[in-house]
């Protein structure tokens, strides 16, 4: 019987969080003099409104479920990625890299993408690897170093684009010249959304369920996480996971870095990762490591994402609002967590 | 824990649902069908509505369209670009502006031009004006074939020539700087028409063309992004510690004029010319000459109304000033605003400048040579629209890149 | 002060740890308590100090009544806890670790914390560097500045969870000087531990518990198998010493020099039959950890050789040691030995060999069920290590061990368990000698050295001893080796 008190405890508290983020939101709201209802109509009007609005949505939410998945590799990992963003940016430019190679040669288009995807996840799995030897081999923290590595990748993509990689004449910010339209992933007639982007990440998202979940590996990158002193004298070379799970995550990122070249932007711009590698983070937060929870959560911030850009159009108000209840939504779950620990414990 | 997150998930969207059901009733009023006649225009602004700078000038524009053409509605989103808009592009963020009833969506930056040209072939039937682009240019180099895309851009080389004529009038160094962006066709031939402008007037005041002094320095942007960009800030104060008393602004923000008036007011005798916002000298009107601006009120409630009769045909237009008086706000593109900090002198020899130009005057007239010495225009022979758009490099005489690396 | 505890009652889901206990330590009174693994003494003591809650019950201090929520809240209340496992400590200096905890204002008057140690030190004959970082102390270290830490935060009640399993003889007696007197200074102490003759010589009073009851109540003059059967129910007695007869060497150690900061220990050689139980001992710190880690391949010498089955490891990786069928235990249970977050299930899934790429759960179920049985582990397979009581988690550790390793380093192997499964413990272990493994353990009981190993090796100021014989070595000679006296130079 404790038990199933115990979790409508739990469950009162998550309705608890996500009403306090709401009532946190509404107050930032009223605090700059909007209504609060309509910002929220407005909110889920442009995410669901028709098919349209969703399938941007799942635009959205491909890379961003990918990083997820990555993420939650390093995080089992006991290891904070935070140069996920320079990883998706490193994906996208090797992608670019390889189809601006082969895009002029005889090589069929279905090819030349599958080698850019391939490009991608050695792009972001080699930036990925760097972060990890600095942090396995160079006792770098990898918070640190991420964020170092972050600072490069913007630099070599600001670099690329207005230099090696320039428009003929002319360095734009708005990036490389579009590859043909045969290069781009197909799309669903009318709308922004490939079905092969689409099965990606519902299969990436799989696959680290599985890894995490059923695998030896798995089990052992949780136990680097949560013990490596302990994981070390049971005999798993602890170095070694963790390099492999940042290339892991390398991969994942460079996979969502491919998408966004192949299927959203079709070239390189300055910011390629959208920063859906730290709303990945937030993701990955939020579901507490767990992958299964991941794709609906990822959802939900893409929801926000894209159905905030009613926000300007509409209401005149800043669409950044969808990142305060983002982390406000984090912050509070994290929060009534904590809380319901002391409660449980006490009683 | 994995019931806890189905949990989470679950409370989402039920939470989500009861928001929806709360607010249906509100629906019909927030999406409103446009009424029969209104127009409905969309617009893309590459920057904050209210940036002073090139974005605010296109929503005067709007607002004008609306105030000025019965039966319009403006509906617009700012800042559309990937840095601020992370995850979208600007051809979605137009569909979004479809959406509100929008039949003709203006996109305002050459930054916006794939997105404008994927728009405008997915949507033949919006009229897609793309301000500063040439994929309606028939003889344009990048000329795209698609028959509901307009371009239009004013011909701020006048503006600039202004500018640069000003700056000669007012420069006791002989030396002029140039704040520039980044590196293309078009910020090429604005820096290259001030020098134009600068260079007349100067030996006009019967000075020696030789000694006059005009740099370019490129700070890779429209606006200070800090460790990607050059610091404007940081390059204003280099121009005016190395011997440049006026520094001419080619971005978006008003750095030069801030530092002039900082250094003026640590005792330095300098000034600067802003551009693009029509009240940009607000900011430093001590040390400010004017600035050069953009009108896009008049040409475009032109656009809307040929819209509505049903007269609209598409192209490429490239507006000059209304050359009776280039600061008319019905008629003008381009206009320059003279500074409280241009002298009397100045100011008669500037107007007197602008006569000739309304006369007649066309600087863009050989010879002129390109920067490394090749010859653009031979003796007394006038540039065509397509020469000085393409302009390749800076013109011989002035200093800085031409070309990025 | 006085403690009065009345009907504490705590469940963890369906193990009851404290059955409505009831007790009462008047002040100045140094209180034992002892019982089983898993008899719920931990608990108690934690719901004394705060840690936890109890579901229900009553604290009176003085005979006033407290709320105690936090170790925060206990401690301003005077009750202060040392505890079983020593938590971590962070990499700071002796002051600003006991600079850290003081409620004072925003900036911590350090001269006032040192003067204070300083004072406190001398009263109980304490010597530690008030500069030193913390994690370069002995657990014996740690313990007595843990101490000085509680007393200077103004503890009156001291809580000790089994304070003597990680430190010397000599720092034990140190110890039980010290809550002499500070009992005689009015103070309470509480004093959990397994070790019957420690209890007995301190503690003025002793409580016995079993399975989350306390069944018993006893005053001096002890009765050590009355105290037994208190415990268990039964009488309990040692198992026949068994030595091995022919000698078939499997490890072997040449010339080995091994140094740390502190210590540098030259020209150890040695030779571990098949079968054999080696034990090493010495005072906490005096090298026999760093020899133990040299074997487990864990630490590189500085010279000399190790040689297991033939085949020098030298310098070679843990992995290498572990191939050729090392394998070490750890003393410190949850920092180095499990994995904290992780149930048994899990733990068994990694301790044993990989089968395929995915893993079968129901098999490793069952094998954990199996193991749960054998060892006598207190828990479920889906627990949580960090969830079972100390020496369950002691036993699993043990469980967890490979069957196809034959030579078995171990940290105190019977550290925080009850007489009973230590007997057990060993038996198990000696089975697995019978089979052809060997052992080389370290211990700071001198009984348990004596008892179980075939030689011991002492450990002292940077010398280590010839092997003796530990059939014909008595407590007192191995206890003089120990302190230093007839070490040969
Ligand atoms: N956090 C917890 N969650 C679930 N069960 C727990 C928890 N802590 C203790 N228990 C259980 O409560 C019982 C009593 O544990 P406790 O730690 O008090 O024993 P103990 O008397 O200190 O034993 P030992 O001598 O082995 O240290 C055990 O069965 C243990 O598994
Ligand atoms: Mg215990």
């Amino acid at each position: 019987m404790p038990k199933t008190s115990s979790r409508w405890l739990g469950l009162l508290f998550q309705v608890g969080a996500v009403l306090l983020a709401l009532l946190f939101t509404s107050i930032i709201l009223l605090l700059v003099g909007a209504k609060p209802f309509q910002a929220y109509e407005r909110i889920i009007y442009g995410a669901f409104s028709d098919m349209g609005h969703i399938s941007d949505v799942l635009v959205v939410w491909v890379p961003l479920v990918l990083v997820s998945a990555g993420l939650l590799i390093t995080y089992s990992t006991g290891l904070w990625n935070i140069g996920i963003e320079g990883q998706i940016a490193l994906g996208a430019i090797f992608t670019v890299w390889a189809m601006r190679l082969l895009q002029d040669s005889s090589i069929p288009p279905v090819l030349i993408i599958l080698v850019g995807f391939l490009a991608g996840m050695l792009g972001g799995a080699l930036w990925a690897a760097l972060a990890g030897a600095l942090r396995v081999f160079g006792g770098v923290n990898e918070i640190f170093g991420g964020l170092g590595l972050n600072f490069v990748s913007t630099a070599l993509t600001i670099w690329l684009i207005f230099g090696p990689w320039k428009r003929p004449g002319v360095g734009s910010m708005s990036g490389t010249v579009p590859f043909d339209t045969s290069l781009w992933l197909p799309m669903v007639g009318g709308s922004r959304l490939s079905l092969w982007s689409l099965g990606l990440g519902i299969l990436g998202i799989v696959v680290v369920y599985f890894i995490l979940q059923g695998t030896y590996f798995g089990l052992r990158l949780k136990a680097v996480g949560k013990n490596p002193r302990a994981a070390f004298l049971m005999g798993i070379p602890t170095s070694s996971y963790m390099m492999l799970a940042f290339i892991l995550c390398g991969v994942f990122a460079g996979l969502a870095g491919a998408v966004q070249v192949t299927g959203v932007y079709h070239r390189l711009i300055p910011s390629i990762s959208s920063g859906y590698g730290f709303l990945g983070m937030l993701v990955a937060m939020l579901v507490n490591y767990q992958a299964i929870g991941a794709p609906f959560v990822a959802f939900l911030f893409a929801a926000l994402n894209i159905g905030s850009i009613q926000l300007p159009i509409d209401l005149k108000l800043d669409s950044t609002l969808s990142g305060v209840l983002q982390g406000a939504l984090v912050l509070f779950v994290l929060l009534m967590d904590g809380v319901r620990r002391r409660v449980l414990h006490k009683k | 824990m994995q019931k806890r997150l189905w949990l989470i998930v679950s409370l989402l969207v039920i939470a989500t649902m009861a928001l929806t059901a709360c607010t249906t009733p509100a629906t019909p009023t927030a999406t409103e069908a446009p009424v029969d006649e209104t127009l409905t225009f969309g617009m893309l602004l590459v920057g904050p509505y209210n940036d002073h700078g090139y974005s605010e000038a296109h929503f005067v524009g709007g607002q004008y369209v609306e105030a000025n053409v019965p039966n319009t509605k403006m509906v617009y989103v700012d800042k559309v670009n990937s840095a601020d808009r992370p995850g979208t592009t600007p051809a979605q963020l137009a569909e979004e502006l479809v959406a509100k009833g929008a039949t003709v969506v203006i996109f305002n930056s050459d930054d916006m031009k794939d997105s404008a040209h994927e728009f405008a072939k997915a949507h033949p039937d919006i009229i897609t004006i793309h301000a500063s682009g040439d994929g309606a240019w028939k003889d344009g180099k990048d000329y795209q074939n698609i028959p509901n895309l307009s371009n239009v851009m004013g011909r701020m080389e006048y503006g600039k020539m202004m500018a640069g004529c000003a700056a000669a009038l007012t420069t006791k160094t002989g030396q002029i700087g140039y704040l520039g962006p980044l590196i293309n066709d078009e910020t090429r031939r604005l820096a290259s028409s001030a020098y134009l402008g600068a260079k007349y007037c100067w030996a006009k005041a019967g000075n020696d063309p030789a000694a006059l002094k005009f740099k370019v320095t490129w700070i890779g942007f429209w606006f200070n992004i800090p460790g990607v960009t050059s610091d404007p800030t940081q390059v204003a104060d280099d121009f005016y510690n190395s011997g440049f008393d006026v520094v001419i602004s080619g971005i978006d923000t008003t750095e030069g004029l801030i530092e002039a008036g900082k250094m003026k007011a640590a005792g330095k005798e300098v000034w600067a010319i802003p551009y693009d916002y029509e009240k940009a000298c607000q900011e430093g009107a001590d040390v400010c000459l004017g600035v050069p601006y953009f009108n896009w009120g008049p040409a475009y409630a032109k656009y809307i109304k040929a819209i509505q009769a049903g007269t609209f045909t598409t192209g490429w237009e490239w507006l000059g000033p209304d050359w009776t008086n280039i600061n008319n706000p019905d008629t003008s593109m381009v206009g320059f605003d003279k500074g409280a900090a241009l002298s009397a002198d100045a100011s008669t020899a500037l107007d007197s400048f602008i006569a000739e130009l309304a006369g007649g005057l066309n600087l863009w007239t050989g010879p002129i040579n390109l920067q490394d010495g090749t010859p653009l225009l031979a003796d007394g022979v006038v540039a065509s629209d397509l020469e000085v758009w393409y302009l390749p490099q800076l013109l011989e005489g002035m200093e800085g890149q031409s070309v990025s690396q | 002060m006085k403690v009065e505890l009345q009907q504490i009652d705590k469940h963890f889901g369906s193990v009851h740890a404290n059955d409505h206990i009831t007790m009462t330590i008047p002040a100045g009174t140094i209180q034992g308590i002892l019982g089983e693994n898993g008899a719920g003494k931990s608990t108690l003591m934690k719901i004394l100090s705060g840690f936890i809650q109890a579901d229900s019950g009553v604290i009176k201090l003085d005979g006033k009544k407290v709320v105690i929520h936090t170790p925060d809240q206990a401690i301003h209340h005077g009750i202060g806890m040392l505890h079983q496992d020593p938590l971590d400590f962070p990499p700071m200096r002796v002051v600003d670790n006991l600079v850290v905890g003081s409620p004072g204002g925003l900036v911590p008057n350090k001269k006032e914390a040192i003067a204070a140690l300083k004072k406190l030190q001398e009263r109980f004959g304490f010597q530690i560097d008030p500069d030193a970082y913390v994690e370069t102390l002995t657990v014996g270290e740690r313990q007595q500045l843990e101490i000085l830490r509680l007393l200077w935060l103004g503890a009156r009640v001291l809580i000790l969870d089994e304070p003597t399993t990680g430190i010397s003889a000599s720092q034990r007696l140190k110890l039980f000087d010290t809550l002499r007197k500070l009992a005689a200074d009015g103070m309470t102490v509480i004093f959990v531990s397994h070790k019957l003759e420690e209890v007995e010589v301190l503690c003025h009073r002793i409580a016995v518990f079993q399975r989350g009851r306390m069944v018993g109540e006893a005053k001096p003059p002890y009765v050590t198998t009355k105290l037994v059967e208190m415990m268990f129910g039964k009488a309990i007695t040692l198992d026949e010493r068994a030595p091995c007869a022919t000698c078939d060497p499997v490890l072997k150690v040449e010339h080995l020099e091994v140094e740390d900061t502190r210590l540098h220990i030259c020209d150890i050689n040695l030779e571990v039959c098949r079968g054999e139980v080696i034990g090493l001992a010495g005072m906490e710190g005096s090298g026999q950890r760093m020899f133990l880690r040299t074997l487990a391949g864990l630490t590189r010498p500085v010279g000399g050789k190790v040689i297991v089955h033939d085949k020098t490891l030298t310098g070679k990786t843990y992995a290498s040691f572990r191939k050729a069928g090392v394998t070490y235990v750890p003393a410190s249970r949850l920092e180095e030995g499990l994995i904290s977050g992780l149930s048994l299930t899990e733990h068994f899934i990694l301790a044993r060999e990989q089968k395929g790429f995915i893993i079968n759960r129901d098999a490793a179920v069952k094998e954990t069920e199996e193991n749960i049985d054998q060892f006598f582990i207190r828990g479920k397979p889906e627990t949580h290590v960090e969830a079972l009581s100390g020496g369950n988690q002691q036993r699993a550790l043990l469980a967890l061990q490979r069957q196809d390793v034959d030579v078995l380093l171990i940290e105190h192997p019977t550290r925080g368990l009850d007489i009973e499964s230590s007997i057990w413990i060993w038996s198990k272990l000696k089975a697995r000698c019978q089979l052809g493994a060997t052992i080389v353990f370290i211990s700071s009981d001198l009984e348990e050295l004596l008892h179980y190993s075939d030689r011991i090796l002492v450990f002292f100021g940077g010398k280590v001893s010839e092997p003796l014989d530990a059939g014909t070595t008595t407590v007192d000679q191995l206890g003089q080796l120990i302190g230093g006296l007839g070490m040969k130079s």
